[in-house]
């Protein structure tokens, strides 16, 4: 059967993107597939020899260092979400009541969502600077000293959440305060009405009502934090001794230092399954049973 | 309903304990709103501070919140002695192309989506949000293989393909909507007075859609202006850097010179600081769909 004319116009329309989108997608990801299968270790000869699952199976029960690797991003990607998401609600919660210049205070909250992440690594190394930092300045006045947030093993995992906090609680705030001021102000005085306090006001009618938008930001903001690479790659590199190594940096260091392809196209191939399991067991999970949103 | 304490009588005593303690709790909610603003924002006034400080006050034993004296050698310094210029050169090329090309691509793509249902056009959709997904470090390694092939590697080619195609999903989502939210009325009309579907989409949709394209393109903008990590592995020559690889490059070289750095990095984010302080309104709600009441 024919195309009709309308379709085909369509198709037109689309082709240019449908290209490009396959381009940069679709063959990428054959391509680490296939890459993912053949040694590809740069530094030995015949990098196209196949070798099966090899890698897989290296990563999964043989190197430790992916499982640990992969700890350390659950831990920076929860740390990262669960912090912003408190923060973001709490200003969203604020700038939700009657307040002047409500534009105004939005607009500067979300400054750090502009602020580019190596200008956002530069400028918290900087205040995380162990001898001229101001935080560590501030610190020495109340006579604690010596702490080196970037270069201590235990603190830099807390101090790259941070970072990554600060970078992702504007877009946060912003949405959540789009979905507070949906929330109908009778539900409130209907919920006063029969004596519920501000607390369980918030509780029992705001947090049910804004579950849906709560739900996508942190899953959205999560698959970012999850892959992220640059704040972490340029703050610590994944040190000290491995301590802030997530799968990004631990893939990246794999492919273009070790040089070691095959493994690394294998890790990341890992990777989009674990973000794409993650995502629909945190649908599954969190779908609304009885509260409608 | 009279009973509630939100609509007590007006009260003659402004004194009273109830207006008193109203009172005392908005004040503690701008003191609240006030603190998290100045700790939240500390770190780009302290870059900004700290860029226009001289070295000698910047590691200063007594740390100063403002310079004593506004001091400009450090963005002289950056933008005189370092390739600082060519890195600002590139970044607003690569961008400025990539954003020019993806919008004219997905202007198109997103028109049909929204306008003909044609065999397809729901997995298409659901492409575009599944590509969104996809982990970038995942697919840099495939990508420079396939770029070390067709010799693009180390050009600005790469980059602004990479760029182009990096926004064309959420460009086709976000002008999709736009261009539906028009009422089909409009079209008709120009139909009837013998405009092409072209002519219709070029003279009616676009002009229509004006602000929402605005909006898409500045994310455009930013998103290839911030990008990091595939100018890190495509892009091997220091003249070819953009600004992110440049100034991360300075990281390295300059390690101590933070009053540099601070300058470095200011520069960077001073034009996307700007064009935001403008167009804040606009993005946000652009983007939200105008989901935000004012």
């Amino acid at each position: 059967m024919a195309v009709s004319r309308r379709n085909r116009f369509a198709y037109m329309l689309v082709l240019p993107s449908v290209i490009l989108v396959a381009c940069l997608n679709l063959v990428p990801l054959v391509q680490g597939v296939v890459t993912s299968l053949q040694a590809q270790n740069m530094t030995r000869p015949d990098p196209n020899a196949f070798v099966g699952i090899q890698h897989y199976i290296d990563a999964l029960f043989y190197q430790v260092d992916f499982w640990s690797s992969l700890g350390k991003t659950f831990i920076w990607t929860i740390g990262s979400v669960a912090g912003a998401y408190v923060l973001s609600l709490a200003l969203a919660s604020l700038l939700n009541l009657d307040i002047k210049f409500r534009n105004f205070f939005r607009a500067v909250f979300l400054i750090p969502w502009v602020v580019p992440d190596v200008v956002t690594a530069l400028i918290w190394k900087w205040l995380y600077n162990d001898d001229y930092g101001v935080i560590n300045f501030v610190l020495r006045g109340m006579h604690i000293r010596g702490i080196h947030w970037l270069s201590d093993t235990h603190l830099a995992m807390l101090s790259v959440i941070i970072a990554q906090v600060w970078k992702l609680y504007p877009l946060m705030t912003v949405v959540l305060l789009a979905a507070l001021q949906n929330v109908p102000k009778e539900l409130h005085e209907a919920a006063s009405l029969d004596g519920a306090s501000a607390w369980q006001r918030f509780l029992y009618v705001t947090l049910p009502m804004i579950r849906t938008a709560s739900i996508s930001i942190t899953l959205l903001t999560g698959i970012w934090t999850f892959q992220n690479f640059d704040l972490v790659y340029l703050l610590t590199g994944g040190g000290p001794a491995d301590a802030t190594e997530i799968l990004p940096t631990f893939i990246y260091q794999k492919a273009f230092f070790t040089l070691d392809l095959g493994y690394a196209s294998a890790l990341g191939i890992l990777m989009l399954l674990i973000i794409l399991a993650c995502s629909s067991l945190y649908l599954l999970v969190s779908r609304p049973n009885s509260q409608p949103a | 309903m009279t009973q509630a304490a939100v609509t007590a009588a007006p009260d003659i005593d402004i004194f009273s304990a109830a207006n008193v303690r109203r009172w005392l709790l908005w004040l503690l909610i701008y003191v609240v709103l006030g603190i998290a603003i100045v700790v939240l924002i500390f770190p780009v006034f302290w870059m900004v501070s700290s860029s226009l400080k001289p070295s000698t006050e910047m590691f200063a034993r007594n740390m100063t919140m403002l310079p004593k004296v506004l001091s400009w050698q450090n963005y002289i310094a950056v933008w005189t002695q370092t390739p600082f210029p060519t890195y600002f050169f590139n970044s607003f090329k690569v961008a400025a192309i990539s954003t020019i090309l993806a919008l004219i691509v997905s202007m198109y793509a997103a028109y049909a989506m929204a306008r003909i249902d044609f065999p397809g056009r729901g997995l298409f959709g659901v492409a575009l949000l599944v590509t969104q997904m996809f982990p970038g470090i995942l697919f840099v390694i495939p990508l420079f293989l396939i770029i070390k092939e067709l010799h693009l590697f180390d050009t600005h080619y790469a980059l602004i393909i990479a760029y182009v195609a990096y926004s064309l999903p959420f460009s086709i989502w976000m002008m999709r909507g736009f261009f539906a939210a028009i009422p089909m009325e409009l079209e008709d009309a120009a139909a009837v007075d013998g405009a092409t579907p072209l002519g219709t989409l070029h003279r009616v949709i676009l002009p229509l859609s004006g602000p929402g394209i605005a909006a898409v393109t500045m994310y455009n903008f930013i998103r290839s202006w911030n990008e990091f990590l595939f100018a890190l592995v495509f892009l091997q020559s220091t003249d070819l850097f953009t600004l992110p690889l440049g100034l991360a490059s300075f990281q390295e070289e300059y390690s101590f010179r933070w009053d540099l750095l601070m300058a470095g990095a200011s520069s960077v984010s001073l034009p996307i600081l700007v064009v935001f302080m403008f167009m804040n309104r606009f993005i946000v709600q652009g983007l939200l769909g105008g989901a935000v009441k004012g």
